[in-house]
């Protein structure tokens, strides 16, 4: 085995440990898991009431119809969750560890920083948020009435993932900046208004803000696109954009948080 | 045999680039346009070696620059001027084979996960480090034997007294039997009993696995129960490198008298100890004294002193 390949199941064995312990330990509070699903609830129900609002003035909305909006919902929902079970905790972390100067820790353990940093840990009730989406976006396709067909579901959950990184990676960006900025307090509560804007397909919105949501905040790759996968609208290019893309924002990323990191080594007392 | 130092540091020194602003709006707003930035000294042209197995005590007043000159050691920070090497690896540039070998633990911060209890956070230690589990496992209980840590492992850290997460912490940070132990002020914030503790678990463990210890404390009793040589470090330089004995014999015979006086006044008097019944018995005849106490002169005295004595360069 290289170097390389041994670093790599190095880091997926890190990440599966971390990931184990985690979860363990979040299970033991299951009244979490009741006021996680009621929140869940709460806010699917207000989205709809929205898309309901929306369609009873209209019949579609750039070209989305009613039950496809609805997927685009469900698969808003599950991202959502997704991104708050394990990149948001992670790299907020990193944003009050910075501040705090508890980052020396991580930096002085054997192991590659950012995969570190990157799983440590992990809010498993916010999953609620990916069932509750699941049962949406099922609802949704049933409405559509077309069969998803079991290589549709591949391509759906590929490009899902693809969309997960491009999210992590702007994280990750978004935490190296606090090495310059050090306050970033509010960082969550910017992303999180950000994120809003995917509960409907970045198609909609005009071409300032569509490509600020494909390509500064990721939006598109994370939502829209699997969105696209299960309702028949995929575009290969679509593909091939959101690929390229995301290879992009690995290295690019990587590259800032080298940079923070060394200005870390730097600057700090 | 020959062996090499542990710790080799030479001409190290670091400079931190601070930005300066006049208190105000208007300097604030004038600082968003032009950044002025002053060079502060932090470590300047430190030189020393530590051998195998040696516990060594930085000792210095806060902002002496001993936390710089170990951050520097454990690779967190660049130095400006000068090299170092620990275990014959540079640390800067943090690589893993000399990562493995040591530990950094600071008192006044837990690495330890917070709603975690300590053993599943000493788990996710053997995964970052890759200790065997039977190592893991022999050690781990060694540990928690050692520290009398049966009843706190299984809690959550969040729930452990101060002292408590201390012994967990230091627990955690020794189970892949480091080389090298940067110990960062381990018992601040500690009661007394636990100070103790602490160190004599220190001591057994540099006796047991012959571990290279260097400790930075302002606290004299840290350094007195636990190293032979102390390192005195202040605005950057080094004052005194030696055997703590001479040490003592040097700058610490001074004892502090405080008396309070009948209109609630206090008045203290430094003195040499040979001198201390003399000034004592002075004090009490030339006032009306209710009050008084003997002590050693604080540590920072005690440097102040010692600064004072070298010629500025």
């Amino acid at each position: 085995m290289t170097r390389r390949d041994d670093q790599r199941t190095g880091a997926v064995r890190l990440a599966a440990t971390f990931l184990r312990v985690g979860v363990m330990n979040e299970v033991q509070y299951r009244i979490n898991f009741f006021i996680q699903l009621v929140q869940s609830l709460l806010t699917i129900a207000t989205g709809l009431t929205a898309l309901a609002l929306v369609f009873s003035h209209t019949d579609e909305l750039g070209g989305w119809t009613k039950p496809q909006l609805l997927a685009v919902m469900g698969v808003f929902t599950m991202v959502g969750g997704l991104i708050r079970t394990v990149i948001q905790p992670n790299m907020q972390r990193v944003v009050e560890d910075v501040r705090e100067g508890r980052l020396d820790f991580a930096l002085t353990k054997p192991a590659d920083a950012q995969v570190l940093v990157s799983v440590r840990d992990v809010r498993f009730w916010q999953l609620t948020d990916v069932i509750v989406g699941l049962v949406v976006l099922i609802v949704a396709l049933v409405q559509i009435g077309d069969s998803v067909s079991a290589r549709d579901l591949a391509v759906f959950i590929g490009v899902l993932l693809v969309g997960l990184v491009t999210i992590y990676c702007f994280w990750l960006m978004l935490a190296s900046a606090s090495f310059w900025l050090i306050r970033m307090n509010e960082v969550q509560e910017l992303f999180d208004g950000i994120y809003r804007a995917g509960q409907y397909p970045v198609g909609i919105y005009p071409g300032w803000l569509k490509y600020g949501l494909t390509f500064l905040v990721p939006l598109a790759f994370a939502i829209t696109v699997p969105s696209e996968a299960v309702t028949g609208r995929l575009t290969w290019q679509a593909v091939a954009v959101a690929g390229a893309t995301t290879v992009g924002m690995i290295v690019f990323s990587r590259w800032f948080w080298r940079r923070g990191l060394r200005r870390y080594d730097g600057a700090s007392a | 045999m020959p062996t090499e130092p542990v710790v080799v540091v030479e001409q190290l020194g670091k400079v931190f680039q601070v930005p300066v602003r006049e208190p105000g709006l208007r300097a604030s707003l004038k600082s968003l346009l032009h950044r002025e930035t002053r060079a502060v000294v932090a470590v300047d042209a430190v030189s020393f070696r530590i051998e195998p197995g040696e516990v060594v005590g930085f000792l210095g007043p806060n902002g002496a620059g001993k936390t710089t000159t170990l951050k520097m050691l454990a690779g967190l920070l660049h130095p400006t001027s000068g090299n170092c090497s620990v275990l014959g690896h540079e640390p800067k540039g943090r690589p893993a084979a000399l990562l493995r070998q040591i530990t950094l633990v600071m008192g006044n911060r837990n690495q330890l996960q917070w709603d975690l209890p300590a053993l599943d956070s000493f788990e996710l230690n053997r995964a970052i480090y890759r200790i065997p589990r039977a190592d893991f496992l022999r050690l781990r209980d060694e540990l928690i034997e050692l520290l009398e840590l049966q009843t706190l492992v299984d809690k959550p850290v969040r729930n452990l007294s101060l002292g408590e997460r201390m012994k967990v912490e230091i627990a955690g940070s020794l189970l892949h039997q480091p080389k090298v132990l940067f110990l960062d002020e381990p018992t601040i914030g500690l009661d007394i009993t636990m100070q103790k503790r602490i160190r004599s678990f220190v001591a057994d463990y540099n006796k047991r696995y012959g571990a290279t210890v260097m400790l930075t404390s302002h606290y004299m009793a840290d350094v007195q129960a636990l190293c032979k040589r102390v390192i005195v470090i202040h605005h950057g330089r080094i004052l005194f490198d030696g055997a703590l004995a001479s040490l003592a014999e040097r700058f610490s015979l001074d004892k502090t008298v405080t008396v309070r006086l009948a209109d609630g006044e206090e008045i203290k008097v430094n003195a040499p100890r040979g001198e201390i019944a003399a000034a004592t018995g002075k004090l009490l005849a030339e006032n009306d004294v209710v009050d008084l106490t003997i002590e050693d002169a604080p540590i920072e005295d005690v440097i102040e002193r010692l600064f004072e004595s070298e010629p500025a360069k």
